[in-house]
């Protein structure tokens, strides 16, 4: 057991300190919290109060444009270069002005500073909405109030609700839970073989530089190997733990420092939700989670957040790493075992074929997954030892029911013994093997003796 | 007392047989030779005692017991493929498999300083690896073999690929090493350095052991009553007795030099005899066969033989 300690402490600390991985442990939660925060400032960007001149050469919009709190509206007629100059150089951000043409929905917009993508796209729909209501009453003498009360009943909307196997019902999101099944399905695939494809590196270069000859003359292969295994998890482990906590000290670093922004993006999004699920229970959970997120401050974006996930936060990552861990340790050995019979890269990459099969079918199938979370392809891909923890990962943001998630886990811990088992004998054989290309039915062979 | 016996050792690969049936035994604190033709079984043979293989049949004991896990601390490898991490600090290599012996860290620093003292090594100790030469990587390497202070030390070839200095510097701590009471095996084709290091050998061929024991009565035993001799003589011997014949002959100035082979019948003294009536004898002595010449001569002898009991 302490070689087997000295064996992971090594693994663990040339990987940790190598200059790669301290890169990568640092970009990576930078290139997170700027994918979150970016798209929030460039969303709020300019949306402090705007004031807004109309000059309507074709008087159809004077005094018809609705404005909010952040936006007001002012009305002139006249010599547009005139008002142009004396508007922009008073308290006006920008004029916006319709020439007389048969385009009647055509305007210039002049401003000093640019204004923001939100305004343009808000003026640009309140303009078309004005024109259609102006078309309506003149080409059609069409009574507008009554168009309107007629519209507004045509509004249908399906609220999408599913019943667990407690008869519980659940307001689901299936796009949302699509696209964050598929992307987490993504990350597990990438870091299961991220991670054990450093244990095959790993074997191969004991092997090449013929140093495995002194080490298991010193501590058993097993040793060796289950050190090697957990000594790159941990690797991992430390990596995702970095990531998730340096992702979160930015994240609400820049909500600190910039708390109006965001309040007023979860506020938005809060009467989204409320708007979009009206009558359902999330609103409950919305008005918890408000008041979860005022108890914690800091926690308030995040707790918003998760409102989107059917399933927990914690339920997940904990999935996430059960699934990853399993994962990682299965193929780690399987690819260990393939690495010690193997005499190079290019050999070994033959050899790992039947391997990594199982694994590039179920990144192949990720949309169907998604698509179908409870269909039959779905079902068995998550059963399925060597496929599961991508078709599980991906399936789970949909629900799952939870025998299906726990067979899944107890096939998967199984299968993992077996595979040590197997990985175990191979390895012992393999590494003391040179220059002899290895076929899949010589390993076996290998398995069988004694 | 033996330190290791291996006892009636079998062992079988999927196509060939390795071992069959070897016994034999390593007195404490000698230096041992394992010889044979490549393929013969060595490398196997030290596995086995290394326990990176175990035997198919057949019992290996150290120190009088069965080899057991623990033992790995006593016993220090040299394997014939020298290999390290290469990317590894020197110092934090060198602790790294010095504590995979089962040293403590702090007995690992101390004896780990004194061998890099004594090597005048001390300024790689933070320098990677592979930035070494060649033989600075075998310095380190047999330091790594012998820090834990094993009692059975393991060396495969443990001179090829060293300059002569570093090759002086290793086989000096060797001897040192059994002065301080180490056994040692060796296996090596460097006939030469079997000569001069090994008390005891053993040839094997084809995974039989066909000869083994002390190399002086080996080399008597192989012996085949041949004789060098210096006289200063005026003139040359005409002509040998029926018992002598001549092999070699060579003369510089008048010193005249002979190799005779001594046949049944004949003896060492009456050859003195003889050859004192034709001048004064310089040197005489008998000449043992090179080891060199043993293993040729026992591992064809071993081949043909084979042959016709398997043809």
């Amino acid at each position: 057991m302490n070689n087997t300690m000295l064996i992971v402490a090594r693994e663990y600390l040339t990987r940790v300190k190598k200059k790669s991985f301290i890169i990568l442990t640092l970009l990576v939660p930078l290139l997170l919290a700027a994918l979150m925060v970016v798209p929030v400032l460039l969303a709020t960007k300019g949306r402090e109060h705007v004031n807004v001149m109309v000059v309507d050469d074709n008087e159809i919009y004077i005094n018809n444009f609705i404005e909010d709190e952040k936006t007001s509206f002012s009305y002139r007629s006249g010599d547009i270069e005139q008002i142009k100059k004396e508007a922009l150089a008073g308290d006006y951000d920008v004029v916006l002005y319709f020439p007389q043409s048969s385009q009647k929905v055509n305007a210039n917009m002049y401003y000093n500073e640019e204004p923001s993508m939100y305004l343009r796209s808000e003026l640009e729909s309140q303009i078309n909405n004005m024109f259609f209501d102006h078309v309506l009453q003149d080409s059609f003498h069409i009574d507008l109030d009554k168009y309107k009360t007629i519209k507004d009943l045509a509004r249908s909307q399906i609220t999408m609700i599913q019943i667990d196997e407690y008869g519980d019902e659940k307001e689901s999101m299936a796009e949302m839970n699509k696209s964050i099944g598929m992307i987490c399905g993504f990350i597990i695939y990438f870091v299961i073989f991220f991670f054990s494809g450093q244990v095959l590196r790993g074997v191969l270069e004991e092997k090449n530089n013929r140093i495995v000859e002194v080490l298991i003359s010193s501590v058993k292969p097993i040793e060796l190997l289950l050190g090697k295994i957990i000594g790159i998890a941990l690797v991992g482990l430390t990596q995702f733990l970095i990531w998730i906590v340096f992702t979160l000290v930015i994240l609400t670093g820049v909500q600190l420092a910039m708390p109006e922004k965001f309040m007023e993006l979860s506020g938005v999004d809060k009467e989204q939700i409320m708007e979009t699920v009206r009558d359902s229970q999330v609103v409950e959970a919305v008005n918890n989670s408000q008041m979860a997120a005022g108890d914690i401050d800091a926690g308030g974006i995040f707790a918003e957040i998760s409102n989107y996930f059917p399933i927990s936060f914690t339920e997940m990552i904990l999935c996430f790493l059960f699934f990853f861990l399993t994962g990682y340790l299965m193929y780690s050995a399987l690819f260990a075992a393939v690495g010690s019979a193997a005499d190079n890269e290019t050999d070994s990459t033959q050899l790992t074929m039947p391997i990594t099969m199982p694994l590039l079918l179920t990144i192949v199938l990720v949309m169907p997954i998604a698509d179908n979370p409870n269909g039959p392809l779905a079902f068995w891909l998550s059963i399925i030892p060597l496929t599961s923890p991508v078709a599980m990962l991906t399936r789970l943001p949909s629900g799952v029911p939870l025998w299906e998630v726990l067979l899944s886990m107890v096939l998967m811990l199984l299968f993992f013994v077996f595979v040590v088992w197997f990985a175990a004998k191979v390895y012992r054989t393999g590494i003391l093997m040179y220059g002899k290309k290895v076929s899949w039915k010589e390993i076996w062979k290998w398995v069988r003796h004694q | 007392m033996n330190i290791i016996e291996v006892q009636n050792v079998t062992k079988k690969y999927s196509n060939h047989l390795a071992l069959d049936n070897i016994s034999l035994s390593i007195r404490k604190g000698i230096v041992y030779g394992l010889l044979g033709p490549n393929g013969a079984g060595k490398t196997t043979l030290i596995r086995i005692l290394n326990q990176i293989t175990a035997p198919d049949s057949g019992t290996v004991l150290f120190n009088g017991n069965p080899l057991s896990r623990k033992d790995v601390e006593k016993i220090g490898y040299l394997p014939e493929e020298r290999g390290l991490y290469k990317k590894m600090k020197v110092g934090e290599e060198a602790m790294y498999l010095a504590r995979l012996k089962g040293l403590s860290k702090e007995e690992a620093l101390e004896r780990l300083k004194y061998w890099f003292i004594k090597f005048e090594i001390q300024n790689w100790w933070n320098k990677k690896v592979e930035e070494l030469s060649k033989g600075m990587q075998q310095k380190l390497q047999f330091i790594i073999t012998v820090v834990h202070r094993p009692d059975f030390l393991i060396l495969d070839e443990p001179f090829s690929g060293l300059d002569p200095i570093n090759t002086n510097l290793i086989r000096q701590e060797l001897l040192e090493l059994k002065r301080q009471g180490t056994t040692i095996i060796i296996s090596t084709h460097n006939m030469a350095s079997v000569e001069e290091i090994c008390d005891e050998i053993c040839l094997i061929n084809k995974s039989h052991k066909i000869l083994d024991g002390n190399l002086m009565e080996i080399k008597q035993q192989f012996k085949e009553n041949i004789f060098s001799l210096t006289l200063s003589a005026e003139r040359e011997i005409p002509v040998f007795p029926e018992a002598f014949s001549v092999l070699e002959t060579s003369t510089s100035s008048n010193q005249r030099h002979y190799v005779v082979k001594v046949h049944e019948g004949g003896n060492s003294n009456q050859l003195l005899k003889f050859v004192m009536d034709y001048g004064n004898v310089l040197e005489f002595n008998e000449i043992l066969p090179s080891m060199n010449d043993i293993f040729i001569q026992q591992v064809e002898k071993y081949n043909s033989e084979f042959k016709i009991q398997n043809p």
